[in-house]
């Protein structure tokens, strides 16, 4: 590296030594003494890191302005060394993407934790949920900045455990408890394919390695994205039933993101996981975990463009996603499960984004990540203010709110922009965005997509204007809800900052820098005629769901729902896809697989077990019965085992 | 007969044998006597046959010292401390449980 | 008949009268006589010193083993109860396990020396008589004097002396010790 590096980039590795050292602090030492101090020291921790990560990304957007955008490892240790040029390294990968997601992870990390400062006051476990939300941060940090796939995959475990240790923080609750759960063993089993990706790609690194020779590490990301190692990789053929190999390795890396950004069919744990505190759901599953599928994506996206196949079924995937969780999202009563579908849909969106792109078309790379950036705010802010709503109402379903318009000004202005921001209206942030992933699901010749996305995003306005409506217009329509206050400041400040963000971040010149291809360079402008059909959508979807829902009454809501009939009722109880999963896992794989195993494992296992023991018990008797106490019957077996010793040391000379 | 021993002229195979054959004796006793003074006999005889290995050694193998005959007054002085260390014993263990009888000295077993 | 010869046949007969000896030591039932048959292989024994030309040793056995020892344990079992001076038998299985290590030592024992070669390693004969030179080396204080073993025995013997008084005696304050 010829250019000097400033002292946040030389120092790296504060990056992720921050919140992880804050993590052991608070957990170990603090939370025992005073739960208070603990989320205190917690929320300045991830201040410090969201500081820390201001300080890198301007020195790195300077200084990439000289080197074209270069990616490095500004600071890295050798952790487990395998073999020459197979060696796993722990360290800080710099790159225009993890820069961007260093700089939304801190933020919304840092919000939410100032956030819970307030929405957790009083409760039980106060310091623990502070513990976790650190390691959380720690974890998603490692994940972002991992430069090789296996620092990637322990963080992205962890990662998927904090999740789970926070879904699952009001343990007393079955519900939670099945929830998290569900939700990691979801993810875990998506996991497995993304360490069977893992393997391949190292086996076959590893090789392609020993004949381009350098020092590369197998695992790198910097050697899989280099372009004679990608064209080597390719070039590999066939593997199983006739898909190439890298094909192969990258749908098994993809289900891992799948599993992880919970795109169909794995996107069940998503909805279930909004048991965890409504703060852990602004964090964990809409702003950061979450796009962590994305993220592998678009971290692996050189090689995904290599094989264009794997990166079809990113995009089909995807819009599907969008598309399904999006119409199931119009039917939900709960706004934390409403948000949580849309979540689902907008991620859609991202990977859809990513899927359009190619080495031609690399404008949806850029319209993917600047999606993730946007929406990562906007989402933030609507669990947020849900929250805060949930939080005077003290009910998550929004037929028992109403007319909070006036009660919780400051909640309602800030949600009402979140929902103009995901409707996509100019001039918030998810408008930009949302044209362009549109523009480059358009410019790349996916027109089926293109019309997805244009549906979805109709979709998408229509259901949450359907919960702004349904929250904030009309009247109170139970107790609670004529009680509510606003909340207390704590909690507000990060609502406005997000809101804030929610505004102007669809200004920031993200093309400028996160592109994929150097020559191609990042058409950020606004193409008119995508962008009128995008608010058209939009307005569309809000105006409807003013004529529904506006006036707070439910009479209308409930003769659509009867006109609808049936398809209302699949929808409204996701597609069945839970009752599927229930049917496949527990009438064949339990009764036809779980139930031999156990039998197995009851029968041989434990019967083995058994017998061993029973050998080991009857061997005792035998023994116990010499233990006579004579010390006279002790002396002839020990005489004698002497002498038998000496004559078999002689025989054996 | 007597002509015919008179021949074999006794020489170290035949006094360890004999040395041996007195230890296994020995041994037999120790693992046998259910009174423990007669325990103790064995004991002494045992002692006393290794006692007459050592001369037998110093007779045959380094005739010109005395090295063996003195290890022999070891013995001995050794198996004087144990019998009354032994008979002390005795005397308490009789004291206790009016019996010396070795086989009844199980207490160990609980 | 010559002196070699009629030592000769003395060692045989003194061995089979020490062996005759030896087994009824551990095979009669009744103690005391035990005991006069441990005193007659003893003596016997003082006899193979005297045919090992160790004559001074043979004076030891006798006063210590025969004179001391053997009178000692005599005591201790008139000491105890006149029920104990006729011991009951071992059983049977204690006797043929016992039987059966016996034999198995002995045959070890008397293989090992069959298969060994015993060679005169030293030599020669003493220049003095066997009695001076175990004085000697007893009190030697060079390389090859055993004068610090010797006084170390003497120390076993006078913690042994103190260690049975302590053992035996009935505690004063006590009484009879707790039962």
């Amino acid at each position: 590296m010829e250019y000097e590096l400033g002292f946040a980039l030389r120092n790296a590795w504060l990056i992720l030594a921050i919140p992880f050292l804050s993590f052991l602090l608070v957990g170990l030492l603090v939370r025992p003494l005073s739960e208070k101090a603990a989320g205190i020291i917690a929320t300045l921790a991830v201040f410090a890191s969201a500081a820390f990560a201001y300080a890198m990304a301007a020195e790195f957007l300077t200084l990439g302005a000289a080197t074209g955008w270069k990616t490095f490892v500004p600071w890295s240790f050798e952790w487990l060394r395998f073999q020459e040029r197979m060696a796993v390294h722990i360290g800080v990968l710099v790159d225009p993407i993890s820069i961007l997601l260093l700089v939304v992870v801190t933020t919304v990390s840092s919000l939410v934790h100032l956030y819970s400062l307030g929405y957790m006051h009083g409760e039980a476990g106060f310091g623990r949920y502070f513990t976790f939300l650190n390691l959380f941060t720690f974890s998603m940090l490692g994940l972002v900045t991992a430069p090789n796939l296996l620092q990637m995959f322990v963080c992205w475990e962890l990662v998927g455990a904090s999740s789970f240790c926070l879904i699952g923080f009001y343990f007393d609750r079955p519900s939670a408890v099945a929830a998290s759960k569900k939700a990691f063993i979801v993810t875990r089993f998506a996991d497995l394919g993304f360490l069977l990706g893992i393997l391949i790609l190292g086996y076959f690194g590893y090789q392609v390695a020993g004949e381009v020779g350098g020092t590369r590490q197998a695992f790198d990301f910097l050697f899989l994205t280099d372009p004679v190692v990608m064209g080597k990789l390719n070039a590999i053929g066939a593997g199983i039933l006739g898909i190439p190999v890298l094909t192969l390795a990258l749908c098994l890396v993809y289900m891992g993101g799948a599993g992880k950004s919970a795109m169909f069919p794995l996107h069940v744990w998503l909805p279930d996981a909004m048991e965890g505190p409504t703060p852990v759901s602004a964090l964990i599953h809409a702003a950061t975990m979450v796009v962590a599928g994305v993220y592998l994506v678009a971290r692996l996206f050189p090689l995904f463009a290599t094989s264009g196949d794997a990166l079809l079924v990113v995009g089909y995937i995807g819009a599907f996603t969008a598309l399904f969780a999006a119409v199931i999202a119009c039917t939900q009563d709960d706004i934390k499960r409403v948000l949580a579908y849309s979540t689902l849909s907008q991620l859609g969106y991202m990977m859809f984004a990513l899927g359009v792109a190619s080495v031609e078309h690399p404008l949806g790379y850029t319209a993917s990540m600047f999606h993730l950036f946007t929406h990562a705010f906007f989402k933030a802010l609507l669990f947020l203010g849900a929250g805060s709503v949930i939080h005077a109402v003290h009910s998550n379903e929004i037929w028992r709110m109403g007319g909070l318009r006036r009660k919780m000004p400051v909640t309602h202005l800030t949600f009402a922009i979140a929902t103009l921001a995901i409707a996509g209206i100019w001039p918030f942030a998810g408008f930009f965005s949302k044209d362009e992933v549109l523009a480059a699901a358009l410019g790349s010749g996916h027109y089926g997509i293109f019309g997805i996305g244009l549906l979805v995003a109709g979709i998408t306005a229509f259901y949450m204007s359907r919960i702004y409506f349904a929250a904030f217009w009309g009247g109170a329509r139970t107790e609670g809800a004529s009680h509510a206050h606003e909340s207390p400041v704590i909690m507000l400040i990060p609502l406005v900052v997000l809101a804030v963000l929610s505004v102007v971040a669809g200004f920031f010149p993200i093309g400028e820098f996160v592109r994929f291809g150097a020559g191609h360079g990042a058409p950020h402008g606004i193409n008119p005629a995508i962008a009128a059909a995008g608010t058209f959508a939009g307005v569309l979807g809000i105006g409807l769901a003013w004529a529904i829902y506006g006036s707070g009454g439910t009479a209308r809501a409930e003769a659509l729902a009867r006109a609808f009939g049936g398809a209302y009722t699949v929808v409204r109880r996701k597609f069945y896809v839970d009752e599927l999963y229930l049917f496949v896992t527990h009438k064949i794989i339990v009764r036809f697989v779980a139930a031999p195993i156990a039998w197995f494992d009851r029968a041989i296992v434990d019967g083995g077990v058994n017998l061993s023991a029973k050998g080991g018990r009857l061997f005792g008797f035998a023994l116990g019965s010499l233990q006579t106490g004579q010390v006279q019957a002790y002396g002839s077996w020990f005489a004698g085992g002497a002498v038998l010793l000496v004559l078999v040391l002689w025989g054996l000379q | 007969m007597i002509e015919q021993l008179a021949t074999m002229a006794p020489g170290p195979l035949h006094w360890l044998v004999l040395t041996a054959l007195l230890f296994a004796i020995g041994t037999y006793g120790i693992l046998t006597r259910r009174n423990a003074v007669g325990v103790l006999m064995a004991v002494e005889l045992a002692l006393n046959s290794g006692a007459l290995n050592f001369v037998v050694f110093n007779r045959y193998v380094a005739p010109a010292g005395v090295d063996g005959q003195i290890m022999s007054i070891f013995v001995i002085a050794v198996a004087a401390a144990e019998v009354v260390v032994g008979m002390a014993i005795f005397v308490v263990l009789f004291r206790h449980r009016q019996t010396v009888d070795v086989t009844r000295m199980n207490r160990i077993r609980d | 008949m010559n002196g070699q010869a009629a030592s000769t046949v003395f060692f045989y007969v003194f061995a089979a009268v020490s062996v005759a000896l030896a087994v009824a030591t551990v095979i009669s039932r009744r103690i005391l006589r035990a005991a006069v048959a441990l005193m007659g292989v003893l003596a016997t024994s003082a006899a193979f010193y005297v045919m090992l030309d160790a004559e001074f040793l043979a004076g030891v056995q006798i006063l210590v083993y025969v004179g001391g020892i053997v009178i000692l344990l005599v005591y201790a079992v008139m000491l105890t109860r006149s029920s104990e001076l006729i011991e009951d038998r071992p059983s049977g299985r204690r006797r043929g396990a016992a039987l059966a290590v016996s034999t198995l030592f002995f045959v070890a024992a008397a293989g090992a020396f069959v298969a060994s070669r015993f060679e005169t390693l030293r030599p020669g004969a003493l220049t003095v008589s066997g009695t001076t030179e175990i004085g000697r080396r007893l009190l030697d204080q060079g390389s090859t004097g055993y004068v610090l073993p010797f006084e170390l025995i003497s120390l076993l013997l006078l913690s042994v002396l103190i260690g049975g008084v302590v053992i035996a005696r009935t505690n004063p304050d006590k009484g009879e010790d707790a039962k």
